[in-house]
């Protein structure tokens, strides 16, 4: 049992931070708060697919002669991830923005008092 | 000799460019500026309509970006579908565009407006992206300029309501669209491919070693791709984003992004697992259908009690995503061609009932659905253009609407599953149950002014032919429903 969790430490981990992010977004009134969790979920399946490609003792995939292929660690993954961080990046900017945008209309950031005040104005 | 295989790719180059030169080149939202936005979206048609008929000619073709092999490179597959589908998306995307040259300028602050063709361009892009891509991670990436883009096109109205409700819609889409890169790290961790066509070939091997990996991915791609696309419990962000977006975002985002999406389902589960795993093994289709015919149900329920007509609108693509769903939900052949006819009848259908209801508030800015009495007398094109659409919804005969339910109906009594069948036509009781009322206050009740004279409708004509058009191809479609459905029915053997 012990040797499983921590032969497979970085996908339980990545598992976990996914809940956690995931909880944080579905619950939190408060909107920065949200976007922290939004990151949290975005790092663990960053986590996650970079372990996919790590080999345990892998070296860097610079081919030298007279190495097999499994001694290199497989670059994919964290070549795609990089793609995925400018991605996470972006969203977090343009989620931001809108955020500073509600503060102007709304004078508030928690998600609760928005909606109360909305109910006020609608009916 | 001209290499026509390389068009698909013009055309994406095509609105790349243009996209970040043209708020550029243009200081000022002018005559020149409105020139080169339909100009470009003109040269995308085109080269749109020759792929297709390319492709119709001559079959489907793989596209190598940079001739690597296809388990090393990115990859785009030109099959019938994904071609008919990038010629109805910039199509349909055109129409909109022209409509919107005048609509825009009193919904958006004349400084956001190059900008606004901007983010329009981006969106057809990744529509297209997502339509023709093979490859998994360039589907993500493709995904996620979708939702950033889509979000864009709503919050560039700095309304209250429009900040929040794309705020809420780029936190759901967030969460799905991360959902489905975690399923495509399991798919990868398993297969170790990207390429929906390699994977295809070693699934089944997968399947037996690692069947819990693939169970959890399946899980994830499609609760991510379910937000955004709208599966019924998951759809409560897409009321608010596509009610409160200007009239021709609501048009691109409710008749072609969500479209978009559930083509991207149906490449997942078809082109990538196979029917062992999903039909089988999970039995996934059966959940698929349960939660269609419970989405084409609440989604009228919850229309009927809307006030706002373009709210309405919005709740009424719920229960139509249910139709598509439901036809995938078969996974007979039938179903999916079905399925692929409602996709291109309901973006013709969605998109003509949000223009002609943006055109009410242009000219009246009257939203409510009580105020609309009597005003087919006032703007009688465009209630024309809604009524055709509303009466599709209903499933008239002579619509494309009808066929859509014609061809459903056929499918599902083929499944042998009659129950379905009860569905169907309780949801059609349903959508004439909001869309008639409409129609029948409009052109039978008097107006609120007692005035009884029948007017011009009042609207620039770069906002009537287009709705005229998209009309037009509903009723086209309706009668000579050959003419799409030749096409569908050549590409889903390549699906089952």
């Amino acid at each position: 049992m012990m040797n499983f969790v921590i032969e497979n430490i970085n996908f339980i981990g990545a598992i976990i931070l996914f809940a956690i992010g995931l909880y944080t977004v579905l619950t939190h009134p408060n909107l920065i708060k949200k976007i922290i969790g939004i990151n949290i979920m975005e790092t663990s399946v960053f986590l996650f697919f970079v372990s996919i490609g790590y080999i345990a003792g892998g070296r860097a995939p610079i081919i030298t002669e007279g190495l097999a292929i499994g001694s290199y660690v497989n670059p994919l993954p964290s070549a795609m991830i990089l793609t995925g961080i400018v991605v996470a990046v972006s969203i977090t900017a343009y989620a931001l923005s809108i955020i500073v945008k509600i503060h102007e209309a709304y004078g508030t950031l928690e998600l609760d008092e928005i909606m109360k005040m909305r109910g006020g104005e609608n009916d | 000799m001209i290499d026509y295989t390389h068009f698909p790719i013009y055309l994406l180059l095509v609105l790349l460019i243009s996209a970040v030169i043209i708020p550029l080149v243009n200081k000022r939202y002018n005559r020149n500026a409105r020139g080169m936005i339909v100009g470009a979206m003109g040269i995308a048609l085109l080269l749109a309509v020759i792929t297709l008929i390319q492709v119709y000619l001559h079959g489907s073709f793989v596209y190598n970006f940079g001739s690597w092999a296809s388990n090393v490179g990115i990859q785009f597959v030109i099959d019938d579908f994904s071609a008919l589908m990038t010629f109805v998306i910039v199509l349909l995307s055109l129409l909109i565009i022209i409509y919107s040259i005048r609509d825009v300028e009193h919904e958006i602050h004349p400084k956001q407006l190059l900008g606004y063709y901007c983010l329009v361009f981006l969106l057809v892009f990744s529509m297209i992206g997502i339509t023709l891509t093979n490859d998994l991670f360039n589907l993500y990436v493709f995904m996620e300029i979708l939702s950033l883009t889509s979000c864009g096109i709503i919050s560039i109205k700095r309304n209250k309501e429009n900040l929040l409700a794309s705020f809420r819609y780029l936190m759901l889409g967030t969460i799905g669209s991360i959902s489905v890169l975690l399923g495509i790290a399991l798919i990868y961790m398993v297969t170790g491919q990207l390429n929906m066509t390699e994977i295809f070939y070693s699934i089944d091997v997968a399947w037996e070693l690692y069947p819990r990996n693939l169970l959890l991915s399946l899980g994830f791609i499609i609760v991510g791709f379910g937000i955004k696309a709208a599966i019924f419990p998951l759809h409560s962000w897409l009321p608010d984003a596509h009610s409160n977006a200007p009239s021709p975002s609501s048009a691109l985002l409710s008749g072609l992004v969500v479209k978009v999406y559930i083509f991207a389902i149906i490449k997942v589960l078809f082109r990538t697992m196979n029917e062992n795993i999903i039909i089988d093994a999970i039995g996934l289709n059966e959940y698929l259908l349960y939660f269609a015919a419970v989405g084409m149900i609440m989604g009228s329920v919850f229309a009927i009690g809307q006030k706002d007509i373009k709210r309405m609108l919005a709740y009424s693509s719920v229960a139509q995503l249910g139709y598509i769903f439901l036809g995938v939900g078969l996974a007979t052949t039938e179903g999916l061609s079905a399925a692929f006819f409602h996709v291109i009848s309901h973006a013709l259908m969605k998109s003509a009932l949000f223009l002609s209801a943006g055109a009410i508030i242009y000219k009246t800015e009257k939203r409510k659905i009580k105020d609309l009495a009597g005003i087919g007398y006032e703007m009688p094109i465009t209630l024309i253009v809604f009524s055709i659409a509303a009466l599709g919804m209903i499933g008239i005969p002579g619509i494309s609407g009808f066929m859509t339910k014609w061809y459903l109906a056929l499918a599902v009594l083929e499944a042998g599953r009659p129950l379905f069948l009860v569905v169907i036509l309780l949801s059609s009781f349903l959508n004439a149950i909001y869309y008639l009322p409409i129609i029948v206050s409009a052109f039978l009740k008097p107006r609120e002014d007692g005035s009884e004279e029948m007017t011009r409708d009042g609207i620039p004509r770069s906002m009537t032919m287009p709705m005229l058009i998209i009309a037009g191809l509903t009723l086209l479609l309706g009668i000579f429903p050959q003419v799409v459905m030749n096409i569908i029915e050549r590409a889903v053997p390549t699906f089952l």
